[in-house]
């Protein structure tokens, strides 16, 4: 298939150049994130009745793991209302390029970057989810930190720190833009070669360099970039496409090999087992000491927790790793090995959370209808959907979609697994790649047994 | 290329027999059966109910500290009960498979999350999911041999 | 305006906007005219919140309750105000008229946890009103001065379920001075079976038909509609403790016990079994209307004295005789 560049069609250069669709969607995102804070911390402390736990944790979740991340992968950062306050501050401005604002932009000290810092944030949240989506108050308080955060980190360091380094979010979305069928990148490079100024990294009059710290004219796979769209508008050449590439992933044709970004899969894809366990399972007990954070089953919860996604997922992926080193006879270090095929993981880690999504969203969508005409739970009937019952959605379908995805998600790890091989180093690419698949299997079992069992 | 069709059209065929072949049949005839529930907290007790697909099934949901309700996935049946009122529903369960047990009534901050499993006769998809997993993941293995 | 006034305009009415919103309408709800907002919490987290509410005779009252966690219910004692269900999340309005002044007693009325019963909160109406009407007088156990915590063995007690189907004709042959619902009301089945034969008239009944009899004089004692609304009393208020079927095996049983101080009240946290016959058919009307009247003082019963009308009362103790006095099937 090949790319389709999808701004030479004319509406849609047109609307990704102009800065109004961009600033209108992020300013009504904005409206829900802040409604959602006040609605958390203000509103009826009953969870399917508040906007801060609906309109968060199933509508935008939904939209987030449904569509935006697999369709559009960086996509949400592109509108995010986290980062684009702290963008505006700097720049002074909200519309217009401007370039004097307020913040020190200072540089992010290299000892802190990386995704550790993301991968220790999501993992809190992890720990805290029983609390966090059930209860609206936590839920505000969380959202109203980050926003604090997200601006306070913009104001003493440069662009969109807060965004690369911090952002527990966009570690996982990150993560999985690699296998977006859209991509930002430089049509022509031999143009950026010979163009002196690099204003797509340095700004202009047109906008300001690259927040997300990228030279455009290097990019070569969706994680980095955050489609905020700057250089589109920077570049003078019009040599910035973003186009539509179908199947095809950064997984094989630029993969990242960081240990960082190796723990970020594995961390996803143990948490996603993990919430399948806890909040879709029959387990009383455990979504009791889930949800009662800083009692002593909590603790023990939380160790559990940790020795998982941080020991024993990993651990075993390691195993599988090794394993495959001696089959396969491959001269890789381990430690290379195990971050080269921890992006096999990807497309398995994104399918457990769409299956897990489609749960949550199937069931308790019904929610929306009645929350966004009763926002605070004050008895409002802003569009007449207050009286709205629970209704769960396609239940029959459910397991079959959850099935589905499941499977296509290892058909494609498989998929990339087995073409990871050259880059292995291996007498027997296939010998190497064998265990990471069954890995890949017994993790989609498990997705399985919990989800469809 | 003829090999590579050649395992294709193996791996094909093995994915139409584990989609298509029928389930055995459950062991036994199917009747009458009572179940009673309890649902306390965030949890059923038991949180998997066994039957037969055929089985005419009654659920007595005994809640035990606050008013709980109980609604069957793909039967679209519900019942509600409190302490000290038991409810009952009762229905054919003619579709096999695993459905899912759900609380119809808010009974506390984790009410979305409670959940049980009714399993009428084997669990044919999850079977089917199964074995087409390790299909995929061994048979793409297979295929990339040379 | 350029585009940039526009845009800034907008980002501030996206912060200020759902800020405003919620603050007009708390304030809204404040100023608007005197609407009580009356939250619902399980009773160890607060119960109602405010739990004394103060009205004047013949002014209305609105009311918004709202639950904050589990379901709950609303209902106001000595009134016909129908009960109001409070599912979570969802507020229900509602306006009362108080015609005589006094305190009123509003409790839960869905079982929402152990200490469900503890979930009252009073309205004290203020002012002059009707007077005092009937039913205002002594309640029977009250006049007769019974000891209620005296132990109350049956003299005698059958020898299986008796019968009152049987039973009934046999009524029919009393004189009518043995069919005195008031006498009746003040006697233990036992020592009227005892009485009954000791008389040389019924010298010629079997023990079986004499407890029959008995039987059939103490469940006929209410109509059957008195009977249904015992029934719909009995499962919503003590089904969950004494048991659907009154044999004390309810399921919030086993945590009354662990919810109640310390005390040394005899029967702590053990609801009475009304199936044991030894002990229920020593009792009489009059002992059980006051048990249910005054509570357990600290044993976990509660007193639904400032809840229950007397016709209610009398309904409730109706039905609890059916779980001794037959093969009450629930």
């Amino acid at each position: 298939m090949t790319r389709v560049d999808l701004l030479r069609v004319p509406w849609v250069g047109r609307l990704v150049r102009s800065r109004w669709p961009q600033v209108l969607l992020t300013v009504a995102l904005l409206t829900g994130f802040v409604l959602a804070i006040v609605a958390g911390l203000a509103g009826t402390p009953v969870g399917n009745r508040n906007f801060g736990i609906v309109g968060v944790w199933i509508a935008w979740w939904a939209a987030l793991m449904l569509v935006a991340v697999p369709v559009l992968g960086r996509g949400w950062c592109g509108v995010c209302p986290l980062g684009a306050v702290g963008d505006w501050l700097q720049r002074g401005a909200v519309l217009a390029p401007g370039r004097r604002g307020l913040g020190v932009g200072r540089r992010w000290p290299t000892k802190l970057r990386g995704r550790w810092l993301q991968n220790a944030g999501f993992l809190v949240l992890a720990l805290a989810s029983g609390a966090i989506l059930t209860q609206p108050r936590v839920t505000g308080l969380v959202l109203l930190v980050l926003l604090l955060l997200a601006v306070g980190v913009s104001l003493v360091f440069e662009r969109r720190t807060f965004c690369r380094y911090l952002c527990p979010v966009g570690g996982f979305v990150g993560l999985y833009s690699q296998l977006a069928p859209i991509e930002l990148r430089v049509r022509d490079k031999r143009r950026c070669a010979a163009h002196r100024d690099k204003t797509c990294y340095v700004g202009c009059a047109a906008g300001s360099g690259c927040p997300w710290q990228v030279y455009p004219g290097a990019l070569d796979r969706n994680p980095p970039c955050g489609l905020c769209l700057e250089c589109v508008r920077t570049c003078p050449y019009d040599n910035i496409a973003i186009s539509w590439r179908g199947f095809r992933s950064d997984l094989l044709t630029a993969p990242g090999h960081r240990p960082d970004e190796a723990f970020k899969a594995l961390i996803m894809l143990g948490s996603a087992l993990l919430y399948a366990a806890v909040f879709l399972g029959p387990w009383g007990t455990l979504k009791e000491a889930a949800l009662g954070v800083g009692t002593g089953a909590w603790l023990a919860y939380a160790g559990a927790v940790v020795l998982l996604l941080v020991g024993v997922l990993p651990g075993a992926f390691l195993l599988a790793v090794q394993a495959g080193r001696r089959v396969g006879r491959s001269e890789l270090p381990l430690k290379r090995a195990f971050a080269v095929y921890a992006g096999a993981l990807v497309p398995v880690g994104l399918a457990a959370w769409i299956a897990f999504t489609l749960s949550l969203v199937l069931v308790n969508g019904s929610y929306v209808g009645a929350v966004v005409s009763d926002p605070f739970g004050w008895g409002w009937n802003l569009f007449g959907t207050t009286g709205a019952r629970w209704a769960p959605a396609f239940t029959g379908l459910l397991p079959l979609a959850q099935s589905a995805v499941l499977i296509a998600g290892l058909g494609m790890t498989t998929v990339v697994a087995v073409r990871l091989a050259p880059q292995a180093h291996a007498e027997r690419p296939l010998g190497q790649a064998a265990p990471v698949v069954l890995f890949a299997l017994g993790v989609t079992l498990g997705m399985l047994r919990l989800l469809v069992g | 290329m003829a090999a590579r069709r050649l395992k294709l059209g193996v791996l094909a065929l093995g994915a139409a027999v584990v989609l298509l072949a029928p389930p055995p049949d459950a062991a036994g005839a199917s009747g009458e059966r009572t179940v009673r529930v309890e649902a306390s907290g965030a949890a059923f007790s038991p949180a998997v109910i066994r039957a037969r697909p055929g089985d005419r099934i009654t659920i007595e949901l005994v809640a035990t500290d606050v008013v709980h309700g109980l609604a069957v996935d793909g039967y679209g049946v519900s019942t509600t009960a409190e302490p000290g009122r038991p409810g009952r529903v009762t229905f054919v369960a003619s579709r096999g498979g695993t459905f899912r047990l759900r609380c119809s009534v808010t009974c506390g901050p984790l009410h979305p999350f409670v959940a049980g499993a009714l399993e009428v006769g084997p669990n044919a998809l999850l079977w089917r999911a199964g074995l087409l997993a390790a299909l995929v993941a061994l048979g793409g293995l297979w295929l990339a041999r040379r | 305006m350029t585009g940039e006034r526009v845009a800034r305009l907008l980002v501030l009415a996206a912060v200020v906007g759902p800020l405003g919103v919620a603050l007009g309408g708390r304030l809204g709800r404040r100023q608007g005219s005197a609407v009580v907002e009356v939250h619902a919490r399980m009773a160890s987290d607060g119960g109602w919140g405010p739990g004394a509410i103060t009205v004047g005779v013949g002014d209305s009252l609105r009311l918004r309750l709202v639950s904050d966690d589990v379901m709950h219910g609303f209902a106001v004692g000595h009134t016909t105000i129908p009960p109001k269900d409070l599912k979570p999340g969802i507020p229900e309005d509602v306006t009362l008229r108080f015609d005589r002044p006094g305190t009123y007693t509003f409790y839960c009325t869905r079982w929402c946890g152990v200490n469900h019963w503890r979930m009252r909160g009073t309205i004290v109406v203020s002012g002059v009103g009707a007077e005092a009407a009937e039913d205002d007088r002594e309640p029977v156990p009250v006049a007769l001065d019974l000891d209620l915590d005296a132990p109350h063995p049956a003299a005698a007690v059958p020898g299986a379920a008796p019968d009152a189907a049987r039973g009934w004709p046999l009524v029919a042959e009393l004189p009518n001075a043995d069919r005195d619902p008031e006498a009746l009301g003040t006697a233990a089945p036992a020592d009227v079976y005892l009485r009954l034969r000791a008389d040389p008239a019924h010298a010629h009944r079997t023990d079986e038909e004499l407890w029959n009899l008995v039987a059939a004089l103490w469940l006929s004692a209410g109509s059957p509609a008195e009977r249904r609304v015992g029934g719909e009393l009995y499962a919503a208020n003590c089904a969950a403790c004494h048991g659907e079927g009154g044999d004390r095996r309810g399921v919030m049983a086993p945590a009354l016990a662990a919810s109640l101080p310390p005390s040394t009240m005899p029967g702590r946290g053990r609801p009475a079994d009304f199936t044991d016959r030894r002990t229920m058919l020593g009792a009489s009307s009059a002992l059980l209307a006051g048990k249910i009247l005054r509570g357990g003082m600290g044993t976990g019963m509660p007193n639904w004295g400032a809840i229950l009308t007397d016709e209610q009362v009398r309904a409730l103790v109706a039905h609890v005789w059916t779980f001794s006095l037959s093969d009450h099937q629930p």
